[in-house]
């Protein structure tokens, strides 16, 4: 069969696409609009990257694993993948905290590999245009002081890997850097695991891989009706509100808009990352894990530069109290993410 | 064509030039037409040679404007002449039926030519029905000769009966050439002045006259010269045959070698039928074979008159020997001839191309190179395809008809005739406010938007649709050969007229307008998205000169391949330009596997540049 017309028919029309972008920017056919990833005429072939990039295309996540963390010597916690460390963080700079979502370390944290030589160029999303409309497109950056305008969440999943793969075709940055959420996360592991030998999109050029925390992804045009926001905000479940810049959404106004594609997703932490960052939850509360992430090491890499940017004062830390508050974190996390995967295999 | 008046001197000509002689021999003073295959150039020629022969030839906007214009021409007795396809015929269909009640002065004919097997036609209609509904004589020649003289007939007849004579002629009478013996010039005869109770009315209490006058029609065609008959007298095998298939009955018999065995009787009066005639020669028969392009018209005309006579025959033709549909040619009619016969040959011997096998690669229809139309409906299916595959096309006729297949990405779901899109798009549009979901769009070419979708747009209008309306606007009804219509600016006799403005009727209409290059394809494609989720009517127009126009005047740019860029058939590419946009000048390079221009047939427009998806095909110099 026809690759396109397979990952059309097993993953678009089934409605398991997350529009992350992995099938797209490499040729003519795979686009998004709106949102809502397509395909406007037939390509022919029966081999193609499309299909094997794609994060909802089945693999041998245990084979993937294996070749990819393998030898990095992290521990495998079923819950979260890939382990090292767990740390509570935010951003040193206030002002980056300013429009974070919660602490601002992901910022912090790309701005630093890139000042840093880390990584030579950075594919982020755009969380909104200055004015607060939706603009669900990637962008690559090479500048550490561009980063800070993709600070913040918009909730939408835009085609960030569409900017990766043009980016890997140029071939003029060897060390790109990636953040995206944890489908985004698998389908660049995918990538660097060169499943198509004839062409492998210079995936040696894929730098550090940063995962963000994802419960879910909103539908584009549901957002799009909700209107204009610079910074949205999904508060903690007792809260029941989403927050778009100083109006507060009922859940219950939101949860209709929730991608199809994400009640089928049983990764939250983005385990296939070199480090992935969420809003803090420990066991506190809400009221003082406020603009604090939790950050969790996975690889050997993403340990250097989370070390150099706690060693330069980059990024705060802040202890967990004792050993029994730090357990509880873990098993709270833990929870959330296993309660994320329940959900996904009930449905 | 020759305007010569040389009367008895032989030439070569082809159909459609004999019937502007044979129009020039009836003393035309007015012509009219609206180009459709396989007539299209007939008015052209009459354009050309107007002014020097001191008549009036123009194109119409449509069919049903050119035949009611030799109306108003005949009402002064002056003689007209309205060229159509079938199409066109049954476009002006209500003008036929009311016209012919109210009957002519001068004379009028109209020549229909029909399009068996649809070579360039949506559909192989046959014209020979309207003459029966609307009670006209028709006439059918079977050589060229024949098309040129019956048009003077024609007009005689128009003339004796204060009627209009239709003409039907088919594709290979229109494109045939064969040898015609001129007949005379006449001078142009004065018209009639219209008196105060001189009248021109179609009205039901003339409907005895209409039926009078056919009558009187009868009587002419009993001994009309263009009814033939040949071959054995008295024959127990008779074929009937009219038009086209007297040629090919003839060569089929001459090949048996039954030219004196069975007789021939070939009809150029077929409505009304010369019955006497006919029954004359049915009454000593008992097999008979009708030859006949399209519908078995004559077969059951002709079976009626033999049931009304109580004659006992065996009457066969397009229902059994010869295939219902398509057209007639020397194969088919052999075989038919030779299963009449009882001879078993299933072809003409050797070098028939039954036995030779003609080894013709199959081919689509497709966009000329540089065709702007091919850009159009690349931009709308990914309009449409970014807007999740949902809306409807509803396509209309014209060059952008091809556009139904891979030429134009298999581009409409709708497409029936003439200015039919825009209404049947908006009925459909309307049930958008009743749980309908899907967007709608319709298409025109620019000769078809005057030709019958205006007044489907201002139904439009008038009922508040919801449908996003494109005109393809290339500035030429390109389809048929280039002939003027209100928005080119000129006449058919060469003369410079005022240039209508399709934007500037939509918008006099009230309709929002909005203008775009469809060889800009990201913005296009942008802005159709953006009219598609727009409630109401909107009117967009794609202007770009027809490719074949513009390289005429437009210096030509050179295109050509990378090599070392262009992906080829590798995952990224696939042969985007030759395989998905199909432009035939984009073609394939089978030795280096990549893609490749091909010099002669690429027009130059640089359109497949800005679809490359690595930047292979450049462009360099030309007008911009």
């Amino acid at each position: 069969m026809y690759s396109i017309l397979e990952l059309e028919r097993k993953v678009v029309d089934t409605g398991i696409c997350t529009n992350c972008g992995a099938c797209q920017g490499m040729c003519p056919y795979w686009k998004s609009y709106q949102g809502r990833t397509f395909v406007d005429y037939d390509c022919d072939r029966t081999e193609g990257r499309c299909k094997y990039f794609c994060p909802r295309m089945p693999a041998d996540l245990d084979a993937l694993r294996e070749k990819l963390y393998g030898k990095d010597g992290c521990e495998f916690i079923p819950e979260l993948g890939p382990f090292r460390a767990l740390y509570l963080t935010r951003a040193a700079d206030p002002e980056i905290r300013k429009n974070a979502q919660h602490g601002g370390t992901m910022t912090a944290l790309v701005e630093f590999a890139l000042a840093e030589g880390f990584i030579d160029a950075a594919v982020l999303s755009k969380a909104a245009e200055a004015d607060g409309t939706l603009d669900p497109a990637g962008c690559l950056v090479t500048d550490p002081a561009q980063v800070r305008n993709c600070s913040g969440s918009s909730f939408q999943i835009p085609p960030t890997l569409a900017v990766l793969n043009e980016a890997l075709a140029a071939d003029e940055y060897k060390k790109i850097g990636v953040v995206g959420t944890p489908c985004k996360a698998l389908a660049v592991a995918k990538m660097k695991a060169k499943p198509y030998e004839d062409n492998d999109n210079h995936a040696d050029n894929i730098g550090l891989v940063f995962g963000l925390f994802c419960g879910w992804g909103l539908d584009w045009k549901g957002l799009a009706a909700l209107g204009d926001a610079g910074h949205v905000d999904i508060l903690p479940s007792k809260f029941h509100r989403m927050d778009m810049d100083d109006r507060q959404v009922d859940l219950d106004d939101v949860l209709p808009l929730v991608r199809n594609a994400c009640k089928y997703c049983d990764d939250m932490t983005a385990e296939f990352a070199d480090l992935s960052v969420g809003g803090a939850r420990s066991s506190e509360g809400w009221e003082v894990d406020k603009g604090w992430n939790q950050l969790i090491v996975r690889t050997e890499k993403g340990q250097q530069l989370v070390d150099l940017a706690i060693e330069k004062g980059v990024i705060e830390t802040r202890s967990f109290g004792d050993e029994d508050a730090e357990t509880a974190a873990m098993d709270k996390l833990m929870r959330a993410s296993a309660s994320k995967r329940e959900k996904a295999l009930k449905l | 064509m020759t305007t010569k008046n040389e009367p008895g001197k032989t030439y070569l000509m082809q159909g459609n030039e004999a019937i502007v002689r044979g129009a020039l021999e009836g003393g035309v003073h007015f012509a009219s037409s609206y180009p459709g295959s396989p007539s299209s150039q007939v008015l052209g020629m009459l354009g050309h040679i107007a002014e020097d022969q001191g008549f009036r030839a123009e194109w119409s906007t449509n069919e049903t404007t050119a035949l009611q214009s030799c109306m108003g021409a005949s009402f002064a007795n002056g003689r007209a002449i309205c060229i159509v396809k079938q199409n066109g015929l049954l476009f002006h269909s209500d003008t036929i039926h009311c016209g012919a009640l109210g009957g002519v002065k001068g004379g009028l004919v109209i020549v229909s030519s029909d399009d068996p097997d649809s070579h360039s036609s949506t559909n192989e209609f046959d014209s020979r029905h309207m003459a029966v509904s609307a009670n006209i004589p028709m006439l059918e020649p079977a050589s060229v000769q024949e098309t040129k003289d019956m048009i003077p007939y024609a007009f005689e007849l128009s003339e004796e009966l204060e009627q209009m004579v239709l003409i039907r002629v088919t594709t290979r009478i229109c494109h045939g050439r064969g040898s015609v013996t001129l007949g005379e010039i006449p001078e142009k005869r004065p018209f009639t002045p219209i008196g105060i109770w001189d009248r021109m009315v179609g009205i039901n209490w003339l409907h005895s006259f209409l039926l009078e006058k056919l009558e009187r029609a009868r009587e002419a065609f009993e001994v009309s010269p263009f009814n033939h008959y040949m071959g054995k007298e008295d024959a127990d095998k008779l074929i009937i045959t009219g038009g086209t298939g007297m040629k090919y009955v003839q060569e089929a018999l001459e090949e048996f070698g039954k030219e004196d065995e069975v007789g021939v009787l070939s009809l150029g009066c077929l409505w009304p039928l010369p019955e006497k005639l006919i029954l004359k020669h049915l009454s000593k028969a008992s097999k008979v074979l009708v030859v006949e392009e399209v519908d078995p018209f004559l077969e059951e005309h002709i079976s009626a008159i033999a049931g009304k006579a109580k004659l006992s025959i065996d009457i066969q033709g397009r229902a059994d020997l010869i295939p219902q549909i398509g057209e007639l040619n020397p194969e088919v009619v052999f075989k038919a001839v030779g299963e009449f016969l009882g001879e078993k040959r299933e072809c003409c011997g050797e070098g028939c191309p039954a036995i030779e096998g003609v080894n013709i690669p199959a081919r689509e229809l497709t966009f000329c190179a540089g065709c702007p139309h091919r850009a159009s409906f690349f931009i709308l299916k990914q309009a449409l395809r970014m807007e999740g595959h949902k809306g409807v096309v509803m396509g209309d006729i014209g060059c952008y008809t091809m556009a139904g297949q891979r030429a134009g990405q298999y581009g409409y779901h709708f497409m029936s005739c003439m200015g039919s899109g825009i209404s049947a798009a908006e009925g459909l549009g309307q049930l958008t406010n009743y749980g309908f979901d899907q967007p709608v769009v319709s298409l025109c070419g620019d000769s078809t938007f005057f030709h019958s979708v205006v007044p489907g747009l201002i139904n439009a209008k008038m009922n508040e649709a919801n449908i996003l309306h494109i005109v393809l606007d290339n500035s030429a009804t390109a389809m048929t050969g280039f002939q003027p219509h209100p928005g080119t600016g000129q006449t058919a006799m060469g003369y410079e007229t005022e240039k209508a403005s399709i934007q500037a009727l939509c918008e006099s209409l009230g309709c929002r307008v909005w203008k775009a290059d469809p060889f800009d394809v990201e913005e296009t494609k942008n802005l159709i998205c953006e009219l598609i989720q727009m409630k109401g009517l909107k009117v967009l127009i794609l202007e770009q000169p027809c490719a074949t126009l513009a390289a005429k005047t437009r210096k030509k740019k050179k295109v050509w391949v990378d090599t070392d860029i262009c992906r080829g058939s590798n995952c990224g590419c696939d042969g985007y330009c030759s395989r998905v946009w199909g432009c035939p000048g984009n073609i394939w390079d089978f030795e280096k596997n990549c893609a490749a221009i091909d010099e002669v047939v690429c027009v130059g427009c640089g359109a497949c540049a800005s679809i490359c998806p690595s930047g292979a095909i450049k462009v360099e110099g030309g007008d911009e």
